[in-house]
C-alpha cells in the first residue's frame, strides 16, 4: 500500500530524513519509534503533504501513485489521515461545520454524493459516544479551549468518521493520562481492519501496549536503524535508544 | 457661530491615513443637502423634519451639542433639513426602523432614545459623495441597537455618528463597511453615565483600490462603564483599510473596563492596513486592554484544512469567513445578521477572485 | 523574598535624599557666551579645534535650524524654551584632555566616584570601559590601549574628528540626517562632546564600553553626539549613563545617538536615564529630547535598545531601528517611570524595509504622582519587506488616581505575508499582591518597589549585570513618596 525508497528530506535546507525506506501493507500496524528530533514527525508531514518539507531524493508510492505529487486534500480523498500530535485550533469555525465540510470535500473528490447535514450529524453521533465526545463539544470552535484529551479524541472521532486506508498517529499518546490514553487506544483498535493500515509514531513503548504492532521500526538521525517485530519495543525499553541505535551501527 | 471649513489634509494627525482634502479635491463636499429618509416607523416612534420651523424642545436641547469633529461641524453649518426622530421615555419598540443617507452633499439625523426606552436601528448608505452627521443620545436604562451597512462605491464619504449615553445606558454598534474611494466612517462616543455599557464591532472587507477608514474615541467620563472594541478587516488588490480607535478614561472614571481588539487580514499583494489603537487613561482604578493584528492566514490551520480534505480555495474561504465570525456574531437581531453575513460574503466573492 | 527585593528595600532604606545625585561640582568652567547664534557655532567648533569641513556641517545645521518649528505632536507641555537664554558649551578649565588619569582634576574624578564610576584603572575588574562627559566636554576615556589591541577605536567624538575624519564622515549623519527633526538638527549645529566607537571586522569588542554623561554648570545645556559603527560580523556591547545636580531651572538637553551596524554586525545599547527629574512641586529638572536611532544596514545585523527611563522633567524619546539590511532585527525594551509632574513620551520606531526582518518591543511605563506617561510606538512594514515579523507588548501600571498612562501605537503593513502582533494592557497596581506582601510584613513602598521590579522583569533581564543591580535600585527609588 505504501511504499517509501531511499526518501530524503530537507526543511529550511537542513537534511531531516537521509534515505528512508519502509513498505507498509494493508491490514498491518506499524510503529515508527525513535528519540526526540530523529525526524518521526518530519515522516508524518512529509507523507501528509505539509509545505516546507523538500523532497531531495527517493520516492513515496502509495496504492500504484506519487503521493508527493498530491495536494494535501487529494491524500486526504484518496484514504491518508494524519492524527497531529498538536491539532490545530480554529475560532469561528464550528467543529460540527467542519466535520461536514471536510467528509464532503473528500466524497465529492471521490465523485461520491455529498451528505446532507442530518445524515452527517448521525453519522458523528454514532462515533462519538464511544470516544466520549460530547454534543457540547461539536457544537464548540474546533479545538478551542478543548483539552490535550479533548482535542486528540476528536482526531480519533475524525479518523473514525473519514475511514481512511492509512492512518499516521504522530504521538498520539503525548499529553494524555493514563484514563484517556486508554480510550483512545480503544477507538483506533476498533478501527483496525483487513483493508486498513496504520503508522504509529511515538516516543515512548506505553502506547504500544494498547495498540499492539505488527512491526516496529525504529528511526534513528534520519534513517530506520533497527526493525523487529512487537518484542523490539520491550527491548527498547529496557537498554534506551541509545543502545540499540549502538548496536545496529 | 463660525466654523472652519477647510477640510483637513494627511498633515492632519487625526486624518493623516486619510487625505479628506486631497479625494475631494477644490469642489469639497459642494454645498447640496443630501437626503435623509426612513422606512415605514414602527409605531410610537416621533418624527420631525429639521427644515421645519418651531422645532420642539428635545430637538433644541440636543441637535448639534453632541462631540462631534470638525468635518462634522461643517455638514452641521451647511445641511438645511434632516430629520429628527424619538422614541419616548419607556416605549420599546419590537420592529428595526431603517434610515438611509443618500444623495449628494450634507446631510444630518438626530436620534433621542428617552429613558428606558428600546430601539434597533439599521442605517444604510447610497453610493454618492456625502458628508453626514448623525447624533444620537440615549437616555438612562435605554438601549439602542444600530447597524450600519455601507456598500462599496466609488464615492467620497464622510460620516460621523456621535453617541451620548446617559445612566446604565446601552449602545450596540455594528458597521460593515465595503469601502470607497475614500470612505471614513468616525464613532465619537460620550459615556457619560454611570452603568453604561458600549460595545462596536464592525468588519470591512475591501477589493479593488478601495478605501475604508473607521476611528473611533469612546471617552469614559462616568466610572462603571464598560466598552469593547472589535474590528476586523480584509484587504485584497491595493485596498488600505485603516483603524484609529482611541479609549480615554477621565480622571475619577474609576471602575471602567475597556477592551479593544483591531485586526487585518492582508490578501491583496499592494493592500495595506494601517491600525492605532489608542489608551488614554487619567484614572487608576481601570482595566483597560487593546490588541492589534496584520497578517495573511494562518498556514497551519490551513494545512490542518487540507490534511482533512478540504481543498486549498475552500479552505481560505472557510478561514476568512472564521476571522470575521466573531465580529458579526454579536448583532443581537438575528435578521440584521443574516444580512450583514450576506452583504460580507458577497463582498468576499470580489477580494478572493 | 528575593534579593531584589532585599536590594531595593536596603538602599529605598539607606536613603535620605530621593535624588543623590544632586549635588554640584566647584570647578571653574570655561563658557561659550550665553545665546545661540553663528558665533556661538564658530566658537565651539573653534575650541574643538576642528577641520573647515565640521565648520560648515555645524553652520548648515544651524540655518537649516533656524527655519524650523519645534515639534508640538507629543503629550509633554513645558513653557517655551527660549533659545538665546542658555549657554551652549561649559567646560571645565583644566581641560585639554590628560594622557593619564593622575592628571585630571581630582574634583572631577571625585565627581564619577560620588556618581558610582570609578574612572580608575579598577574599572578593568569590572571589564568596563569609559568615557566621562562632563558638560560639554570628554573628561576621561579608560582603557584605550587595551582596546587599541583589539583595534577597536573607542573615543570622544571630537577626537575622532580629528584622528579618524574619514571614517566620521563616512557616518555621521548618515542615520539621522541634519535635517531629520528640530531637537537633531540643534544638536548638529552646537554638539559639543559625545562618543565615538567603531568595531572593526570580525572584532568582539572584549569589554562592555560605556560613557557617563553629566551636567554640572546651571544654565547649560547638554548636546552630546554618538556615533557606533560596528563593522562586518562584529559586537559591541555599550552602556550609557546620566544624572544631572539638582536645580530650580530647567535645562535642555539635546542628544543624538547613530548606530550603524553592517553585514552579521550587533549592537547592543543599554540606558540607564537618570536627569534629575525636578522635585516633588514640578520644579526643576532636564528637558531630554533626544534622537536616537539604529541603522541595520547590513544583511542579519541586529540591534537592541534597552532604556531605563527614570529621570528628567521631560521626556521626548524613539530609540528606533532602520530594518534594512534582510535578516535583520531590531528589538527596544524599555521601562519608563514618571513620578510627581515627569512627563514622558517615549517608545520606538520599527521599520521594517528588508526581507525577513524582526523586530520586538517590549515597553513598561510607570505612572505615579501626577505624572503622565506615554507609549509611542511605530511598527511599519515596508512593501518589500517579505515576512516580516513583529511583536509588540506594552503594558502600563497606575500608580495613584492623579497620574496618566497612555498607548499610542501606530501600525501600518504593505506586505500581506507580513504578520504584526500588538498587545497592550493598563491596569493600577494589583490590590491583591499589594495586600500579600503587606500581609507578609514588607512596607507599602518595598511592596511597590517589589511589585514593579518584577512587571519590568522582562526588560531588566536585558540589561547588562553591572546594569541591572543599578537599575532595580533605581526603580525603587523614583517612586519613593508615590504611596502612602
Amino acid at each position: 500500500m505504501l511504499d517509501i525508497k531511499n526518501l530524503r528530506v530537507a526543511v529550511d535546507g537542513k537534511e531531516i530524513l537521509k534515505g528512508l525506506t519502509l513498505k507498509v501493507e494493508a491490514g498491518r500496524v506499524h510503529a515508527i519509534m525513535g528519540p526526540n528530533g530523529s525526524g518521526k514527525s518530519t515522516l508524518s508531514y512529509v507523507l501528509a503533504g505539509r509545505s516546507g518539507y523538500d523532497i531531495t531524493e527517493g520516492s513515496i508510492t502509495y496504492n500504484g501513485e506519487d503521493l508527493a505529487a498530491l495536494a494535501p486534500e487529494e491524500r486526504a480523498a484518496r484514504g491518508v489521515f494524519l492524527a497531529m500530535q498538536y491539532p490545530v485550533e480554529i475560532p469561528g469555525v464550528t467543529t460540527m461545520m467542519f466535520l461536514k465540510s471536510a467528509l464532503n470535500a473528500q466524497r465529492r473528490s471521490r465523485g461520491e454524493l455529498e451528505l446532507d447535514a442530518i445524515t452527517v450529524l448521525k453519522r458523528v453521533r454514532a462515533k462519538a459516544a464511544a470516544l466520549n465526545v460530547s454534543e457540547e463539544m461539536l457544537k464548540r470552535a474546533l479545538n478551542v479551549g478543548f483539552s490535550g484529551g479533548e482535542k486528540k479524541r476528536l482526531e480519533i472521532l475524525q479518523m473514525a468518521l473519514f475511514e481512511p486506508s492509512l492512518a499516521i498517529l504522530d504521538e498520539t499518546d503525548s499529553g494524555l493520562d493514563i484514563d484517556a490514553l486508554r480510550l483512545v487506544a480503544e477507538g483506533v483498535n476498533s478501527l483496525r481492519t483487513p483493508e486498513r493500515a496504520m503508522l504509529v509514531i511515538t516516543h515512548y513503548q506505553r502506547l504500544l501496549d494498547y495498540i499492539v504492532p505488527d512491526r516496529i521500526h525504529v528511526l534513528a538521525k534520519g534513517r530506520i536503524v533497527a526493525e523487529g517485530g512487537k518484542e523490539l519495543a520491550l527491548e527498547l525499553e529496557a537498554k534506551g535508544y541509545e543502545q540499540i541505535v549502538k548496536d545496529a551501527a | 457661530m463660525s466654523v472652519a471649513l477647510a477640510l483637513p489634509t494627511r498633515r492632519v494627525e487625526e486624518w493623516k491615513y486619510s487625505d479628506l482634502a486631497h479625494a475631494l479635491g477644490e469642489a469639497g463636499f459642494g454645498d447640496e443637502t443630501a437626503r435623509v429618509t426612513i422606512g415605514a416607523p414602527p409605531a410610537g416612534i416621533e418624527i420631525f423634519a429639521l427644515d421645519e420651523p418651531n422645532r420642539p424642545d428635545w430637538i433644541a436641547a440636543h441637535y448639534g451639542k453632541l462631540r462631534g469633529n470638525p468635518v462634522s461641524a461643517i455638514s452641521l453649518a451647511k445641511a438645511r433639513g434632516g430629520i429628527a426622530l424619538r422614541v419616548p421615555k419607556g416605549r420599546k419598540i419590537a420592529d428595526a426602523l431603517s434610515l438611509e443617507f443618500s444623495g449628494n452633499g450634507h446631510a444630518r439625523a438626530l436620534l433621542v432614545l428617552e429613558e428606558g426606552a428600546e430601539l434597533t436601528l439599521l442605517e444604510r448608505v447610497g453610493p454618492e459623495t456625502r458628508n453626514s452627521g448623525l447624533e444620537i443620545v440615549i437616555g438612562p436604562h435605554a438601549r439602542l441597537d444600530h447597524v450600519r451597512i455601507s456598500p462599496a462605491a466609488d464615492a467620497v464619504q464622510v460620516e460621523e455618528i456621535s453617541v451620548k449615553l446617559a445612566r446604565d445606558a446601552t449602545y450596540h454598534g455594528h458597521f460593515a463597511n465595503f469601502g470607497a474611494r475614500l470612505s471614513r466612517t468616525e464613532l465619537e462616543i460620550a459615556v457619560e453615565g454611570e452603568g453604561a455599557e458600549v460595545e462596536l464591532s464592525g468588519v470591512s472587507v475591501l477589493s479593488g483600490e478601495r478605501h475604508a477608514d473607521v476611528t473611533t474615541h469612546v471617552a469614559h467620563d462616568a466610572g462603571h462603564t464598560r466598552s469593547t472594541q472589535l474590528f476586523k478587516k480584509v484587504l485584497g488588490g491595493r485596498t488600505r483599510a485603516v483603524y484609529q480607535g482611541r479609549v480615554t478614561v477621565a480622571h475619577g472614571a474609576n471602575g471602567s473596563d475597556s477592551r479593544q481588539s483591531a485586526k487585518a487580514l492582508l490578501l491583496g499583494d499592494r493592500a495595506e492596513a494601517d491600525l492605532q489603537p489608542e489608551l488614554e487613561i487619567f484614572a487608576d482604578d481601570v482595566k483597560c486592554a487593546h490588541g492589534a493584528a496584520v497578517g495573511d492566514l494562518d498556514a497551519d490551520s490551513l494545512f490542518y484544512l487540507r490534511a482533512r480534505g478540504i481543498p486549498e480555495q475552500e479552505a481560505r474561504h472557510l478561514l476568512i469567513h472564521a476571522f470575521l465570525e466573531d465580529a458579526v456574531d454579536g448583532i443581537a437581531d438575528m435578521t440584521l445578521r443574516e444580512t450583514v453575513r450576506g452583504a460580507v460574503a458577497a463582498a468576499l466573492v470580489a477580494v478572493t477572485a | 523574598m528575593s534579593s531584589a527585593a532585599l536590594e531595593t528595600k536596603d538602599t529605598v532604606a539607606s536613603l535620605g535624599e530621593k535624588y543623590k545625585y544632586g549635588f554640584v561640582t566647584d570647578i571653574e568652567m570655561e563658557r561659550a557666551p550665553k545665546g545661540l547664534s553663528e558665533e556661538t557655532v564658530r566658537y565651539i567648533s573653534a575650541k574643538k579645534g576642528e577641520p573647515d569641513w565640521m565648520l560648515e556641517w555645524r553652520l548648515g545645521a544651524f540655518r537649516r535650524w533656524l527655519a524650523m518649528k519645534e515639534p508640538k505632536w507629543a503629550r509633554v507641555h513645558y513653557p517655551p524654551i527660549d533659545y538665546q537664554d542658555a549657554y551652549y558649551y561649559a567646560a571645565p578649565k583644566n581641560t585639554p584632555k590628560k594622557q593619564s588619569l593622575d592628571e585630571v582634576d581630582p574634583k572631577l574624578l571625585e565627581t564619577y566616584n560620588k556618581l558610582g564610576i570609578p574612572l580608575s584603572e579598577q574599572m578593568a575588574l569590572a571589564g568596563v570601559a569609559v568615557d566621562a562627559v562632563f558638560d560639554s566636554v570628554s573628561v576621561a576615556t579608560t582603557f584605550k590601549e587595551k582596546l587599541n589591541e583589539a583595534g577597536v577605536i573607542f573615543c570622544p567624538i571630537s577626537e575622532a574628528i580629528r584622528d579618524y575624519p574619514e571614517l566620521v564622515k563616512k557616518y555621521l549623519g548618515t542615520v539621522v540626517p541634519v535635517t531629520d527633526n528640530f531637537f537633531a538638527t540643534l544638536n548638529s549645529a552646537v554638539f559639543s562632546d559625545g562618543t565615538f566607537v567603531y568595531v572593526p571586522k570580525g572584532v568582539r569588542c572584549p569589554m562592555e564600553l560605556s560613557t557617563y554623561f553629566r551636567i554640572n554648570a546651571s544654565e547649560t545645556g547638554q548636546f552630546e553626539r554618538t556615533l557606533i559603527v560596528a563593522d562586518e560580523g562584529s559586537y559591541v556591547s555599550y552602556l550609557e549613563g546620566c544624572t544631572a545636580p539638582k536645580r530650580d531651572e530647567n535645562q535642555l538637553h539635546a542628544a543624538v545617538v547613530e548606530l550603524v551596524a553592517l553585514d552579521d554586525a550587533e549592537i547592543k545599547y543599554s540606558t540607564v536615564q537618570n536627569w534629575y527629574p525636578g522635585d516633588e512641586n514640578g520644579l526643576g529638572g532636564i528637558y531630554n529630547f533626544v534622537t536616537k536611532r539604529g541603522d541595520c544596514r547590513g544583511d542579519r545585523s541586529k540591534i537592541s535598545w534597552t532604556q531605563v527611563e527614570t529621570g528628567s522633567a521631560i521626556t521626548w524619546k524613539y530609540p528606533s531601528c532602520i530594518l534594512r539590511g534582510d535578516d535583520s532585527i531590531g528589538e527596544f525594551y524599555s521601562i519608563a517611570i514618571a513620578n510627581n509632574f515627569q512627563q514622558a513620551d517615549t517608545g520606538t520606531k520599527m521599520i521594517h524595509l528588508g526581507r525577513n526582518t524582526r523586530s520586538r518591543i517590549i515597553s513598561k511605563g510607570i505612572s505615579a504622582g501626577k505624572a503622565q506617561n506615554t507609549y509611542r510606538g511605530l511598527v511599519s512594514v515596508y512593501g518589500k519587506a517579505e515576512n516580516a515579523r513583529n511583536f509588540t507588548q506594552c503594558d502600563s501600571l497606575l500608580i495613584g488616581a492623579e497620574c496618566g498612562a497612555h498607548t499610542v501605537p501606530y501600525i501600518e503593513s504593505r506586505n500581506p505575508s507580513a504578520r504584526i502582533e500588538h498587545e497592550a494592557t493598563t491596569s493600577k497596581i494589583a490590590e491583591d499582591q499589594l495586600f500579600y506582601c503587606l500581609q507578609r510584613g514588607l512596607g507599602q513602598e518595598e511592596a511597590v518597589a517589589l511589585i514593579v521590579n518584577g512587571f519590568c522583569k522582562e526588560v531588566l533581564q536585558q540589561l547588562p549585570m553591572e546594569f541591572a543591580v543599578e537599575a532595580q535600585k533605581l526603580v525603587g527609588i523614583s517612586l519613593e513618596g508615590s504611596v502612602g
